[in-house]
């Protein structure tokens, strides 16, 4: 059976540097105002009266079951058995509903192409053998690519978590 | 690296320079044209890792409004008006000028000047010490060339945070340098060692990611970090928390020093800095007892009137807890064997008579020392030809208009001054006033021997990989230039033959190099074991000789910043807020990067940080336009609204301008925090000629509508 991929960003090391939006832009080219994944920010927060500053990247979490594609009419949206669900921009009609209908508010809209658009793992760089091209420019390595079994286990390890350079 | 991949990519290996520059990236190119920046896991400066900027660089190469070729002004200065030109004609002209001007008005009347670089600097120097002038306009007065000053007068060398030494304290100081800092090495060390278990402690005014990553932080009252440092050492000694070895063979002055720091008592420091006396003895007792330990410190203690004492007082806290020259403490880090950048330079070709006429030299003697000058003297002697007149300006990769206290007087003194030319990628407002402009090349498009300059113990290769337009390095350009001004002899009949020389010593031709990707020095800890320290007493000078042959307090002090609710009361009542100026976004390199797509919409516009209790009390609600206004002048931000900063404390963005707005002035005086600042030498440092940018008195307001 194709394992299921997944890619997870730890949010309290996340410095907020902006690299993964742009290795995105880069890689998949995105117009302005698509960004495919987002680093967000409520800003510093005062929390039993201590101030903490989080950055969260958002980008598409490959639902087991996306709500996108129920929503889509036209059955623009299709899910890979390795889990990364796929947009085809030929049978997109740019109509929004996945859009709407996505829970964390991940899924863009290319206002150039009138289609929606969002990550999907840079699936063309795994079918090549490499990985999706935020993780490794990362400047806090704080995003993990794997199988979600690799990603369970191996979470609590430093030497996965930061590789032989890291060591 | 320069191979061929399956896709007949090719991807040649370089160092990029979109910042202060040193992180290793692989650049695909395909049909000619850079498709890809992608970073090198095998840099020994950035370990893979990139930043939006070294990304985005595709889009600065082939923007379209990139310079192209040379231009010469047609019509009245600052018109807009522009007529191509030949290289040839331009070498023509710049040669003619200066022959003519060093004629009439002497050397010193030609001013050659870069921001903070494009790995020029010792080119630069070399043209300008050849040429005679004693005047090179930089921003080594108030950026980096402080640290590398004071720290040769004070232990013999630029201490380094020693990463790969595995540091177990990390005390980061008015930088926040996961987002901005590019000397040395990068983020992703301190990244990697805080990942690693090291503990932090981080004083600064604002509540960074750093801050929040912290172990302690100090929120300082801006301007008073050498008080927090006194504090530190007041703990450090009278808990008898130092190294008694270290300070009874290699420290000169601990007599006097100590009674210096007995002068602060912990009172005393919390009430000057804001910071609760606990706090303060944690951080000693934290720093001291924590080894190895390293302070990584940044530009911000260096835009102040305690500029020079502020370093020297770090550099104590590292030398007195035995961290000096020690693995993981900071080190000295030894250089590849090339030609070094004060070589380079040929300082000693500077006749003594010119030397002499250093612009501010008399005034500001560490700096004059270190070939450094402060601009406002320069600007004095354009517009008031005093204590003589400057009659050319020739910058390469500067952009003053926007980067420089007082950008009123900057942009008048460019206007007025005879002649302007400037090297640079596009038409910034500075350029904009130039009488002859000339393309330079990015760093993907020329050869080098990088960051030869730095003090971190490597040299770096930098491939060319495209050439676009009829741009040239700035490397290229003054070889030429310096071949044209009858300096022959001590230039090459080609940049490969200049870069070959600067790596003679190792033995390696370029080609080879390249091959290799980086060189390192073999690195040696506590040199000074065998050798002292390289100091006129051979010692760490905590009583600075070098200082008090100069007229100068020999021992660190903390003066009140010049414009602060202590020394100027009077203003308060109009001006009840302290500014500071220059936090870092990660989208832009200081006044670059402004015109690409990629970057801009990271941050579409300035903003100006506020405590909400501070915003509720002016009426300005998240995301207003804001007049911030100093005694010197206004500019309007964004107000972003947020609990990371003391709500008696308001922190602007620097650097703004619009490159999409109308030419020739690109809206230079909408968001320039540079109106509102101050160049007055009495308000410098008195030693270095650091100009103020960090603490000023300011009030805010919602901006009016326009009727």
């Amino acid at each position: 059976m194709i394992k299921k991929l997944a890619m997870i960003i730890d949010n309290d090391v996340c410095w907020g540097c902006d690299t993964c939006e742009l290795a995105c832009k880069q890689e998949n080219n995105p117009p302005e105002g698509s960004r495919w994944i987002r680093v967000r920010t409520k800003g510093v927060q005062k929390i039993n009266g201590k101030l903490k500053l989080t950055y969260s990247p958002a980008h598409c979490l490959q639902c087991s079951k996306p709500p996108c594609k129920e929503a889509c009419a036209v059955n623009a949206i299709s899910q890979r058995p390795d889990g990364i669900v796929l947009i085809d921009s030929e049978a997109c009609i740019g109509c929004k509903d996945c859009i709407e209908a996505c829970p964390f508010g991940v899924m863009q809209f290319n206002s150039e192409k009138g289609v929606a658009e969002k990550c999907h793992l840079c699936y063309h760089r795994i079918d090549r053998g490499e990985r999706p091209a935020c993780v490794d420019k990362c400047i806090g390595r704080c995003i993990y690519f794997g199988t979600i079994e690799e990603l369970v286990a191996n979470l609590g390890d430093k030497r996965w978590k930061f590789g032989s350079e890291g060591q | 690296m320069d191979s061929i991949q399956p896709t007949n990519e090719r991807v040649v290996r370089s160092t990029c320079r979109i910042c202060h520059g040193g992180c290793g990236v692989l650049v695909h190119v395909k049909d000619g044209r850079v498709i890809r920046i992608e970073g090198d896991p095998e840099s020994p400066i950035s370990r893979g890792t990139l930043c939006p900027k070294g990304i985005a660089s595709i889009q600065l190469v082939y923007h379209p409004d990139r310079l192209l070729y040379p231009l010469k002004r047609e019509g009245a200065k600052g018109e807009g008006k522009w007529e191509r030109i030949s290289w040839d004609e331009a070498y023509d002209i710049l040669t003619s000028k200066m022959n003519e001007y060093k004629q009439k008005y002497g050397a010193e009347s030609i001013v050659l000047g870069y921001g903070t670089g494009r790995d020029n600097e010792a080119f630069i120097y070399r043209f300008a010490n050849l040429l005679g002038s004693p005047n090179v306009l930089t921003a080594g007065h108030m950026c980096y060339g402080p640290r590398v000053s004071t720290s040769i007068i004070t232990c013999g060398n630029l201490p380094v945070c020693d990463y790969e030494g595995n540091p177990k304290c990390i005390m980061v100081w008015g930088n926040n340098a996961i987002i901005s800092n590019s000397d040395e090495y990068k983020g992703v060390y301190l990244s990697d060692a805080l990942a690693k278990g090291a503990k932090l402690i981080v004083v600064d005014p604002r509540f960074t990611k750093l801050a929040d990553r912290s172990d302690l932080w100090l929120q300082l009252r801006p301007g008073t970090d050498v008080v927090i440092a006194l504090g530190m050492l007041h703990v450090i000694i009278e808990e008898e928390l130092y190294d008694k070895e270290f300070v009874k063979n290699w420290v000169y002055g601990w007599k006097e020093f100590v009674e210096r720091v007995r002068e602060y008592p912990l009172k005393r420091v919390s009430e000057i800095t804001w910071i609760p006396e606990e706090k303060i003895q944690e951080a000693a007792r934290l720093f001291a007892k924590t080894k190895p330990a390293c302070i990584q410190w940044g530009v911000a203690i260096e835009q102040s009137i305690n500029c020079v004492d502020n370093n020297r007082i770090l550099i104590a806290l590292a030398a007195i807890t035995g961290n000096l020259d020690a693995p993981g403490g900071m080190v000295f880090y030894v250089p590849p064997s090339t030609m070094n950048a004060g070589q380079f330079g040929l300082h000693r070709m500077l006749p003594p008579e010119q030397r002499k006429k250093r612009l501010g030299g008399d005034v500001f003697k560490l700096a004059d020392a270190f070939a450094i000058i402060n601009p406002k003297f320069v600007w004095d002697a354009i517009l008031h030809e005093k204590p003589y007149p400057v009659k050319m300006v020739f910058l390469i990769s500067s952009n003053p208009v926007i980067t420089r206290a007082n950008a009123s007087m900057v942009y008048e003194a460019l206007k007025k001054v005879d002649f302007l030319a400037v090297s640079d990628f596009f038409l910034t407002p500075t350029a904009e006033l130039a009488d002859l402009v000339m393309p330079a090349a990015t760093w993907l498009e020329m050869d080098y021997v990088a960051e030869f300059w730095k003090r971190h113990g490597y040299v770096l290769a930098r491939q060319k990989v495209i050439q676009i337009g009829e741009c040239k390095s700035d490397h290229e350009m003054l070889n030429e230039l310096g071949n044209r001004m009858g300096q022959k002899e001590h230039w090459w009949p080609t940049i490969h033959d200049a870069l070959n020389a600067i790596l003679a010593p190792s033995g390696l031709k370029f080609e080879e190099f390249v091959k290799r990707g980086f060189l390192q020095g073999k690195m040696e800890y506590r040199k000074y074991e065998k050798k002292g320290f390289s100091t006129p007493t051979g010692k760490v000078e905590l009583y600075s000789t070098r200082m008090k042959e100069w007229g100068y307090d020999p021992l660190p002090q903390f003066r009140e910043p010049p414009e602060s609710p202590l020394s100027r009361p009077d203003l308060l009542k109009d001006y009840p807020y302290i500014l500071i100026t220059g936090m870092r976004p990660t989208a832009f390199f200081h006044s670059e990067h402004r015109q690409i797509p990629w970057l801009r919409e990271l941050l579409p516009e300035p903003f100006v940080e506020i405590h909400p209790e501070t915003a509720e009390k002016e009426g300005i609600k998240e995301g207003d336009w804001v007049a911030i206004e100093s005694p010197r002048g206004k500019c309007f931000q964004r107000a972003k609204l947020t609990l990371g900063i003391d709500p008696r404390v308001i922190g602007a963005q620097h650097a703004w301008w619009f490159p999409e707005k109308d030419s020739p002035e690109h809206g230079w005086k909408d968001s320039n925090i540079n109106l509102l600042t101050d160049n007055d030498p009495a308000t410098c440092d008195p030693a270095m000629g650091a100009t103020n940018l960090r603490v000023l008195l300011c009030r805010i307001s919602p901006k009016k509508r326009e009727a």
